[in-house]
């Protein structure tokens, strides 16, 4: 590339500078943070676009968009930033989200400074680890979106907030322990001079035994974050106490990093030991798919509900990256885009309708059809994108993962076998506990005794990010390629050192 | 001609712009749309008539040069895997595109009436454009994927279309029962897709079909792996053809509007599984066990059907379990490999049934008026009766549905259920005895429905005054359950009467008393009046109504298809040509029973197994003639029928066998209790254990772990708080004990 212009830098710097303005502004009400906010976000997603539509040439697997300066000097840091196939695709993502959750936050009036402050700090935050190229700076990125989570769920939460911040504070916290280990290991290993960049890294070789350890460590940490069984409570907990647009975050976007860590580190970096855990890989994530679905309808809890279904539905993830295979893998990071858009309006269609109705508990409703129509077409239709109606994204992620199942050259006969078969089991529990909670929320008849002015169908703005959110899913669905031709090439290089 | 097939691939394309444009109207002129509401219909109407024309036109090209029209192209770009789409037009796709156009757009012409004052109208045909869409897309796909897709857009329109009145619970219910048990199949569908595509490597029909020939033939494949794969695929069938063990959505799915029990759940949509499984016909026919296995499952559909058609109160329901039972032998002429028998049936079925159903929504929504508008009293035949006066004209054309599904000679299913009866005797005895009795229950429960709903007099008026007059009594308890109870206390029958200790009649009564205080409170001052003096018939009930011409109008064409669509199979050869339309559609496809018969039929052959079958069809209409007939009108009749309970009591076991049937007809085959009890509990269950699970162990390690740390943090908070006394405290203990050791 002969251009220098700093356009990643730009792109990850400019929500937090821009942010920290807000607390400059006379008090006058939020509507003009509000609307600033919304503005930043909007600039910063154009300015992605335009930097990948005009610097990024999709043909090429290596790093693009390069920027590399020395930071501190001592310890070889650097500020250095890239992109590749692999990180185009959850990066927009971040922007479309996050924009969208701004925008979706609009009611929320107190402490609205921090609030909006907050956002545009995981803007960052969250575009951050996605695009670094130094692996000390991934982690100082990784940390750096873990306070705002903590403070947004901590303020602006639910009844049981502070328990459930610190639970996520906590698990991260904990997590990040194994990650920075893992980080320290591998900068340190070999030589005196710590060795932080990707491109070294990818290249350097282990003996075994601490391959597998490293692996363990990162693995900890992105099971946590992505979450795989086991380490999976925060979520559901994290999810129910949230305000909306936080779980649109956390749901769009926070997950995703820990199955982007997994393939960007994990596959890279340890092939070998990637393809000694892959088989256990999958079995998990089988296993999870199953499990977290039959949990899901002991739930009463909409939100608990959705979070269920979205550790459900990062099982398919974490199988296509255990299928050490093309279409395996590519199906992955189409989940990973796919989840992202219909868990976040999952999560925000369930606000809304709680901002209307005040229940938590999906026994309490019943018979919203009538009053708001609006929002019962829009959760439908979500409900069947999540559990994967052909024409929408869900679809095709899955369908791709199966098949990357089956193609996989790595597995025997019987394993490939039990393994769709236990991931297509999965499929007929989804339809349960998606169907349930549309069954109880608006099919029958109830009698509302609270005034009808209380009740109002979605308005122009909800409308609008609900559409939004629709048009890349059916989009998806219809033409795969879009995202696939971000990552086929990478998802080669890839797979080529296996 | 060529271009006609180049551009066929907009075939399911056409209707789609319809919900597209209501969406859109519905978004940004919400009043207007819904102003303009009637004005929907017609486009999709056009529509849809445009597709007709399009596939009259291909299926004329499939006769005269019968060819395989296929244009594909690439979906992704991965490079491992080639997702291609693709259409096929052969003959069983023309087929298949008529049927669809035809029944649709008569469903169309006859909804806009019936659903012409409903809340949905718009949103109804949203659904019903995107279903004639996905079904086209259904029948004209090329390779398994697509037809997966189209398997399961089908399925959500379905899904939606059952529950398109949510504000019913029960509705809510029935839909999500039928979307899971069709996901039941779908998995087994797409494990299927998944295995073949592992055998041959390869979703295209025709590829597949001869890759998988040339394994079979080098014995390449594991036989045992490959007849699971195909037995996976069967289940995608059996779901969506509601057969045997997952059957029980589709009665359940009649709490949807009539004319969408006409369309999908009788005439297309359950028709899919057929249509998949005579697509697949080339691949299965090389699988020995799975075609006798595909034949068994028919035949337990056909049996179980019929016999849970006849007790049925609900007059949809009954008419959903006889179209089971009718999918079943077209399941069963699949199995048996006779595929031209299987789709003539198809055909003279889906028009047969749709007019039975049409028809039906004709009946409910005259009786509507009269009881009201819930599905436990429109619908329930015990309120009906006597309809035959009321309604002329839909009487004449159930009628004619009823006769053609029992098989009586010249109407459309006689042509098609002979033949595969005549097929089954070639294939098994014992499966054709059980068949050729099952035609006989059919014509039983067909006129049994018939002669509830149209013969006598209406029932709805009987119920005001059954307390006090025992015929009506004794009539309404006729058909039912209680009956049985009744006739052994004949004697005391009009003591029984006043004891009213019979809970359903009292319930049927309560229910629609307090309904017609709730329609019209004026005249149930003057109903209770006049039911004292009974038989002065000049009182003003409400009567049931004829529908309007709209809906007579597709009733009336669809008379004209079910008198003359049996033509195209009935084959006119004299000198060993074939010229009937079917088999000349059907040239080149497969016949495993025929092979050495060369084609021509043996007209003697013929008249002795049509005489046969409609022989024990009569059989049934006099059975059910005896039973249901008016006896009940009026007291006249009692003598005849106390005669006939006289003679009964002798036979006390055929009495209780009576009872048993019943009860197993009444409760459907307990099928859907042992779901219940097995399934759902043991599903609900792990649900529940799961969640424990989830709260206790798994989120009991990080909830200990903070429990115990905070414990800890605070004893060393204490202990090292810097208080003086503590410390003396602890140090006096500590020298305290190490005494108590040193003096010990």
């Amino acid at each position: 590339m002969t251009n220098y212009f700093p356009w990643l830098t730009i792109v990850v710097v400019f929500p937090i500078a821009a942010g920290s303005f807000i607390f400059l502004f006379p008090h006058r009400g939020n509507k003009v943070i509000r609307w600033y906010s919304i503005c930043i976000c909007l600039i910063d997603l154009l300015l992605t676009t335009y930097a990948f539509c005009y610097h990024f040439r999709l043909d090429d697997p290596l790093i693009q968009l390069t920027e590399n300066y020395k930071w501190i000097h001592f310890f070889d840091f650097y500020w250095r930033l890239g992109i590749d196939g692999l990180s185009i695709g959850p990066i927009l993502l971040t922007g479309f989200i996050t924009t969208l959750a701004t925008l979706a936050a609009q009611p929320v009036t107190r402490e609205y400074r921090l609030f909006y402050f907050l956002m545009l700090a995981m803007y960052s935050g969250q575009i951050g680890p996605f695009s670094s190229r130094d692996i000390l700076l991934f982690f100082i990125m990784w940390e750096l979106e873990l306070i705002p989570v903590y403070l947004l769920l901590s303020i602006w939460g639910g009844k049981k907030r502070l328990y459930s911040a610190t639970k996520f504070i906590l698990y991260t916290a904990g997590a990040s322990i194994f990650l920075l280990m893992g980080i320290l290991g591998i900068g340190l290993y070999g030589s005196n001079e710590p060795t932080l960049n990707f491109e070294t890294l990818t290249n350097q070789s282990y003996p075994v035994a601490l391959e597998i350890i490293f692996y363990t460590a990162f693995l900890l940490a992105f099971a946590v974050k992505s979450p795989i069984i086991p380490f999976h409570t925060w979520l559901p907990d994290t999810h129910g106490e949230a305000h909306y647009s936080t779980c649109m975050l956390l749901a769009g976007i926070l997950l995703k990093m820990g199955a982007y860590g997994l393939v960007r580190i994990n596959m890279e970096f340890f092939s070998h030991a990637h393809s000694i855990f892959c088989p256990w890989l999958m079995i998990l994530g089988s296993i999870q798919i199953i499990y977290a679905a039959s949990t899901s309808f002991g739930q009463r809890n909409l939100k608990k509900r959705i979070a269920y279904s979205s550790v459900s539905h990062m099982g398919f993830i974490i199988i296509g990256i255990g299928s050490i295979s093309d279409t395996g893998l590519n199906g992955a990071i189409l989940q990973i885009i796919s989840h992202g858009f219909i868990g976040a309006a999952l999560f925000f269609l369930a606000g809304t309708s709680y901002d209307r109705l005040r229940l938590l508990y999906l026994d309490e409703m019943g018979g919203m059809a009538i009053p708001m129509p609006k929002i019962f077409t829009i959760f439908t239709i979500l409900s069947m994108a999540s559990l994967a109606l052909p024409g929408m994204s869900g679809f095709v992620a899955e369908l791709i993962v199966f098949w990357g199942i089956i193609t996989s050259q790595k597995y025997l006969f019987m394993m490939k076998i039990l393994m769709t078969f236990g991931t297509a089991i999965g499929m007929i529990l989804t339809p349960i506990y998606l169907l349930s909670i549309l069954r109880q929320m608006f099919y029958g008849y109830k009698f509302f005794n609270t005034p009808n002015s209380y009740f109002f169908d979605s308005g122009p703005r909800e409308l609008f990010i609900s559409i939004s959110i629709l048009i890349p899913v059916i989009g998806i669905g219809i033409y795969p390629d879009f995202i696939f031709s971000f990552s086929v090439d990478k998802v080669e290089a890839i797979l080529s050192n296996f | 001609m060529e271009y006609t097939h180049q551009s066929s691939w907009i075939i399911p394309f056409i209707p789609l712009p319809v919900p597209i444009l209501i969406g859109v109207g519905l978004l940004l002129f919400p009043t207007a749309t819904k102003n303009l509401r009637r004005m929907w219909a017609f486009p999709s109407i056009l529509l849809l008539m445009i597709v007709m024309i399009f596939s009259i036109d291909l299926s004329i090209h499939q006769i005269e040069n019968n060819s395989i029209y296929q244009y594909v192209w690439s979906w992704t770009i991965n490079n491992d895997l080639s997702l291609e789409f693709g259409y096929l037009i052969d003959s069983l796709t023309s087929i298949m595109s008529i049927l669809i156009t035809t029944v649709g757009i008569l469903v169309l012409i006859y909804s806009d009436s019936y659903m012409s004052h409903d809340q949905g109208y718009l949103r109804f045909f949203t659904y019903l454009s995107i279903f004639n869409t996905s079904m086209l897309g259904l029948v004209t796909s090329s390779n398994l994927i697509q037809v997966y897709i189209f398997w399961e857009l089908v399925g959500m329109c379905s899904y939606l279309l059952i529950g398109f009145w949510f504000t019913r619970p029960i509705a809510a219910n029935a839909c999500q029962k039928a979307f899971v048990t069709n996901r039941v199949g779908d998995f087994g569908l797409l494990l299927g897709i998944l295995g073949f595509y592992w055998i041959t490597g390869s979703l295209e029909f025709r590829d597949l079909f001869q890759i998988f020939n040339n394994l079979i033939y080098k014995n390449e494949v594991n036989l045992f792996f490959v007849t699971l794969c195909a037995l996976l695929l069967f289940c995608g069938s059996v779901a969506k053809s509601a057969q045997f063990p997952l059957h029980v959505w589709l009665p359940d799915a009649m709490e949807g509007p009539t004319p969408i029990s006409a369309l999908i759940h009788a005439a297309t949509m359950v028709a899919a599984g057929i249509f998949l499984v005579a697509r697949l016909l080339p691949l299965f026919i090389v699988i020995p066990p799975l075609m006798s296995g595909i034949a068994l499952i028919g035949i337990i559909t056909v049996v179980l059907g019929a016999t849970l058609a006849i007790a049925q109160k609900d007059i949809k329901k009954n008419l959903a379990y006889s179209t089971m039972s009718q999918l079943g032998y077209m399941m069963l002429a699949l199995g048996m490999g006779s595929y031209r028998a299987a789709l003539f049936h198809l055909i003279t079925h889906a028009y047969s049934k749709a007019l039975l159903f049409l028809g039906s929504g004709s009946i409910i929504h005259s009786m509507e008026a009269i009881v009201g508008y819930s599905p436990d009293k429109s619908q329930n035949m015990v309120l009906m009766g006597g309809l035959r006066k009321h309604a002329p004209i839909t009487k004449t054309a159930f009628l004619i549905g009823t006769l053609s599904l029992c098989g009586i000679p010249p109407f459309a299913c006689f042509w098609s259920k002979d033949e595969i009866l005549n097929d089954s005797w070639l294939y098994s005895p014992i499966f054709a005895i059980i068949a050729c009795s099952t035609a006989g229950l059919t014509a039983f429960y067909m006129f049994r429905i018939y002669l509830l709903v149209f013969e006598g007099y209406l029932n709805v008026h009987f119920q005001n005054f059954n307390g006090k007059k025992n015929s009506s009594f004794y009539s309404i308890s006729l058909w039912g359950k209680e009956e049985k109870k009744k006739l052994k206390k004949k004697i005391h029958l009009l003591a029984l009467l006043t004891m009213n200790n019979n809970e359903r009649t009292s319930f049927f009564r309560k229910r629609t008393h307090s309904h017609r205080i709730n329609r019209n409170g004026k005249s149930i001052k003057r109903l209770f009046l006049d039911s004292n003096h009974f038989g002065t018939k000049n009182i003003p009930f409400f009567y049931p109504h004829e529908s309007d011409n709209t809906m007579l109008f597709s009733m009336l064409v669809l008379v004209l298809f079910t008198f003359f669509v049996g033509s195209v199979g009935i084959s006119f050869s004299q000198e060993g040509i074939d010229l009937d339309i079917l088999s000349k559609l059907l040239i080149p496809s497969i016949d495993l029973l025929h092979q050495n018969s060369k084609n021509s039929v043996d007209w003697h052959e013929f008249f002795t197994n049509a005489t046969f079958s409609v022989n024990i069809a009569f059989f049934g209409i006099f059975i059910a003639s005896f039973f249901y007939k008016p006896v009940f009108s009026s007291l006249q009749n009692l003598n005849l029928f106390n005669l006939f309970q006289k003679s009964v009591p002798k036979k006390r076991i055929a009495d209780k066998i009576i009872n048993i049937l019943y009860d197993w007809s009444y409760n459907r085959g307990y099928i859907d209790d042992f779901f219940e009890v097995s399934l759902i509990a043991s599903v609900r269950k792990l649900a529940k254990f799961n969640y424990f699970f989830d709260r206790q162990v798994i989120d009991g390690i990080p909830n200990g772990v903070g429990i115990s740390s905070f414990f800890i943090g605070e004893s060393i908070k204490y202990v090292g708080g810097g208080r003086i006394s503590s410390y003396i405290f602890f140090f006096v203990l500590i020298f305290l004990v190490i005494c108590y050791y040193i003096f010990i």
